[in-house]
Parts: C-alpha cells; sequence; structure tokens
C-alpha cells in the first residue's frame, strides 16, 4: 500500500521519463511494505508497521528529491528491517494469543475435568454414606438380635434353673410323702408301675364301703404322694376282695370299695381326670384263700401309679 | 592569494577535522536493543545472529564515521538499531514460538486425560 508521497515519488518518476532508477533496497522495501500491510502485521503490530512507513516515506522522499543516493538507500534499508520486525511481531503476537487461549482452554478443561471429579466423588461419598446407614442399621438389627437372643437365653437358662429346681424339690417331696407313705402301706415296684397296697380291713368294716376315720387319715398321706407325682401319670385304685361269697357281690363290694378310695383321693386334691377305679373282685389274690391271714391280706386296695410311657401307649 | 582564498582554505582545513556528536539516547537505545538480543538468545538463533553481527557492525560503522565527521553516522546509526531490534523480535518469537507449541502439547494432554 502506498500513500501520497510514494504515489507522488512514482507519478515524479514517471513525468521525469524515468531519469533515475530506484535502488533495489527501495523496490524491496516497497513491496515488503506493501505485502505486510495487508497482512498479520496491519492487524497485530500496527505501531510497528507505521513506525516501517515513516521511515519508508523518507526514503522515497529523498528519491524524489535527489535521487538513488545513499540516504535514500539507507532510509529503505532501515524501511525494510522494521517492516520485518512489524511482521515478527505480529507472529509473536500471534503465538501469544495461541499461549493465552491454550490456557483459557486448559482452565475450561480443567473445571470440566475438577466438576466431573467432584461429581464423583460425592457420588461415591453419597454412596458411602448410605452403605455406612445400611451397615449401623443391619448392626443395630443384630445387636437387638443378639441381645434378645441373650435375653432369651439368660431367661430359658433361669428358666431351666427353676425347673430343675423345681424338679428336684418335687422329687425331695415326692421321696418324703412316699417314705411316709411306707410306713402305712406297702409301697413296690412292678411291671405295672409303683403300687401301693392299703390293707382292707384298715379302710373299710368287712363287707362295706364307707372309709373309716382312720383309712382318711392314711389316704391323706396317698393323695399328697399322688399329687407330686409328675403330670403325665396316671392313677388306678383296684378293688380286691377274698373269695367268700359270690362272685358278683365282691365284684361290686371290691368296685364300691375302689371308688371311695378315688373320690376321697378326688377330693383331697388329685385331678379326678388322672384317677379311675376298678373293681376286681377276688380275681387276683396275693395268697390262697385258705387261711384268715391270707383273706385278710386278699382284702386290699392297690393304687397303681402307671408310668407315663404306658399311659401314652394306652 | 587574495583574503578571500585565504579564509576558504582556513574553514575547509576546520571543517576537515570537525568530528559528528551522534545523539546520546540514539547511542543508548541501539546499544540496548544489542544488549537485549543477546539475552533473548540471539548469537543461537541463525536468523537472528545475521541481525546481531550487523547491528554490531553497523554501530561500531556508525562511531567511526562519527569520528571522522562523516555526516552518515547517525543514519548508519539507526541501521545498526533497525538490525538490533530486528534480531532482538526474531530471538523473541523462537521463544514465543516455542512456548506456543508447549502450551498447545500441554492443553492435549490435560484434554487427552478426559474425565472420570
Amino acid at each position: 500500500m502506498f500513500n501520497r508521497s510514494s504515489l507522488i515519488a512514482a507519478l515524479t518518476f514517471a513525468l521525469t521519463g524515468c531519469a533515475t532508477t530506484a535502488s533495489t533496497q527501495l523496490v524491496e522495501a516497497r513491496q515488503l511494505y506493501a505485502t505486510s500491510s495487508t497482512g498479520l502485521a496491519a492487524k497485530l503490530a500496527p505501531t510497528e508497521l507505521y513506525d516501517a512507513k515513516k521511515v519508508l516515506d523518507k526514503a522515497d522522499a529523498e528519491f524524489v528529491d535527489k535521487g538513488d543516493t545513499a540516504l535514500s538507500r539507507d532510509y529503505a534499508y532501515i524501511a525494510t528491517r522494521k517492516v520485518q520486525l512489524a511482521d515478527v511481531k505480529a507472529r509473536t503476537a500471534q503465538d501469544r494469543e495461541r499461549i493465552a487461549e491454550a490456557a483459557k482452554a486448559g482452565i475450561v478443561v480443567r473445571d470440566n475435568q475438577a466438576t466431573a471429579n467432584r461429581a464423583a466423588l460425592n457420588s461415591t461419598r453419597d454412596m458411602l454414606t448410605t452403605e455406612r446407614r445400611d451397615n449401623q442399621a443391619s448392626t443395630n438389627e443384630l445387636r437387638a438380635t443378639n441381645s434378645a437372643q441373650a435375653q432369651a437365653l439368660v431367661k430359658s437358662a433361669d428358666q431351666l434353673e427353676a425347673e430343675r429346681t423345681g424338679r428336684l424339690e418335687a422329687e425331695k417331696k415326692l421321696a418324703g410323702a412316699m417314705k411316709d407313705l411306707a410306713s402305712i402301706a406297702a409301697v413296690k415296684e412292678e411291671a405295672r408301675g409303683v403300687v401301693i397296697t392299703l390293707s382292707g380291713s384298715v379302710l373299710f368294716v368287712s363287707g362295706q364301703f364307707t372309709l373309716l376315720n382312720t383309712a382318711m387319715s392314711k389316704l391323706d398321706s396317698v393323695a399328697e404322694a399322688l399329687k407330686l407325682e409328675e403330670t403325665g401319670k396316671r392313677f388306678v385304685v383296684e378293688g380286691h376282695t377274698d373269695s367268700a361269697g359270690t362272685v358278683a357281690g365282691n365284684e361290686v363290694l371290691s368296685l364300691n370299695r375302689a371308688n371311695s378310695v378315688r373320690n376321697y383321693l378326688v377330693q383331697k386334691g388329685v385331678e379326678a381326670s388322672r384317677i379311675s377305679a376298678v373293681g376286681l373282685g377276688a380275681t387276683r389274690p396275693v395268697a390262697l384263700n385258705t387261711t384268715a391271714e391270707n383273706r385278710a391280706n386278699n382284702r386290699r386296695v392297690e393304687i397303681v401309679i402307671q408310668p407315663a410311657a404306658t399311659v401314652t401307649e394306652r | 592569494m587574495t583574503p578571500t582564498r585565504i579564509t576558504a582554505m582556513a574553514l575547509f582545513a576546520l571543517s576537515g577535522c570537525a568530528t559528528i556528536q551522534l545523539p546520546q539516547e540514539k547511542l543508548e537505545s541501539s546499544s540496548a536493543s544489542v544488549r537485549g538480543a543477546e539475552e533473548m538468545g540471539a548469537a543461537n538463533v541463525p536468523s537472528a545472529r545475521l541481525h546481531l553481527e550487523l547491528a554490531k557492525d553497523e554501530i561500531a560503522s556508525a562511531r567511526k564515521l562519527a569520528a571522522d565527521g562523516n555526516e552518515r553516522a547517525t543514519v548508519v546509526l539507526a541501521r545498526g538499531e533497525a538490525d538490533a531490534e530486528l534480531a532482538m523480535g526474531l530471538a523473541r518469537e523462537i521463544a514465543v514460538h516455542a512456548e506456543a507449541e508447549q502450551a498447545a502439547i500441554e492443553l492435549r494432554a490435560v484434554e487427552a486425560r478426559g474425565t472420570p
């Protein structure tokens, strides 16, 4: 791009018939300036380009005034260097813009990465918090369960201990009752169970089934012993007679006597559902009915304490 | 010899011995540009080294011309300053360009790192 003085110089040469030809330096300076003034330098190094233009104008003015002088060539040389410097500074400015843009882009990328990292960290933190909360809940639940189980175990142990103590106590009482019973009745262990035998003469007047007053105190001891027996056991009151009299009469008498004993025992607290009465007449003598003593022994009431297993099998 | 001719000869003798005083400001700025170019590493950049040498030669030449009383000394000093500034600009351009390339590489590396 030529300014007015350059144009004047060019016109002057044309009018003077090109009496003097511009130096190589001046031509080169003009061309270089023309190129740079339409390029990057015009935009990014306008000040340097303006400085170059001022020197180029001096070169042209000198050339117009005095022709191809050393001073004109010196100015052209300086103008060329200044145009080159403008180009260099323009390229440098462009590189600086690239650096700034890269830095800006780097900040954006890093910001995005940091945001993404934060989001990922928050997500992980939330997940861990939820997991920790769940774990805490599970732990609390387990603790509650363990505590309940431990309490149940303690309770069970306490219950077992209480039951064991109760059982020992009951067994002790039973042993005591059986011992007391042994002083007033015959107690023996048979396959059908423990059999308590009471003499008929102790309990009843001959031929009758009403209990004697003395019999009642003995049956009180029997009742106490029976009540101490295990819940599952059942009792059978068997009435027995000697062979005197009729079979039918003996059966009725033996049943009535068995019922009298059963009713008294129930009255004294033995559960009615656990105790039954049967009349066996003279069918099961313990001795031959040949002597008075033997017949006295056959007239009896037996109370059978059946084992719990026997009862279940039935 | 007429008085006029004698006066002319005296003036010629006096003028032949006169020196040119280079502007101090220009001398300092041109020397500063040379130092700046050297500090920027112009001696290690081929294109810059040429102009650095030219600048040094021209400044030295300007001093000599000034000492000889040659009027061209001032403009030769200006040539030296122009070459020195160009040498410094070229050296700086190389450094900044390398920095720009490095910035681009680093940006690509950051972008390649991606997001989680």
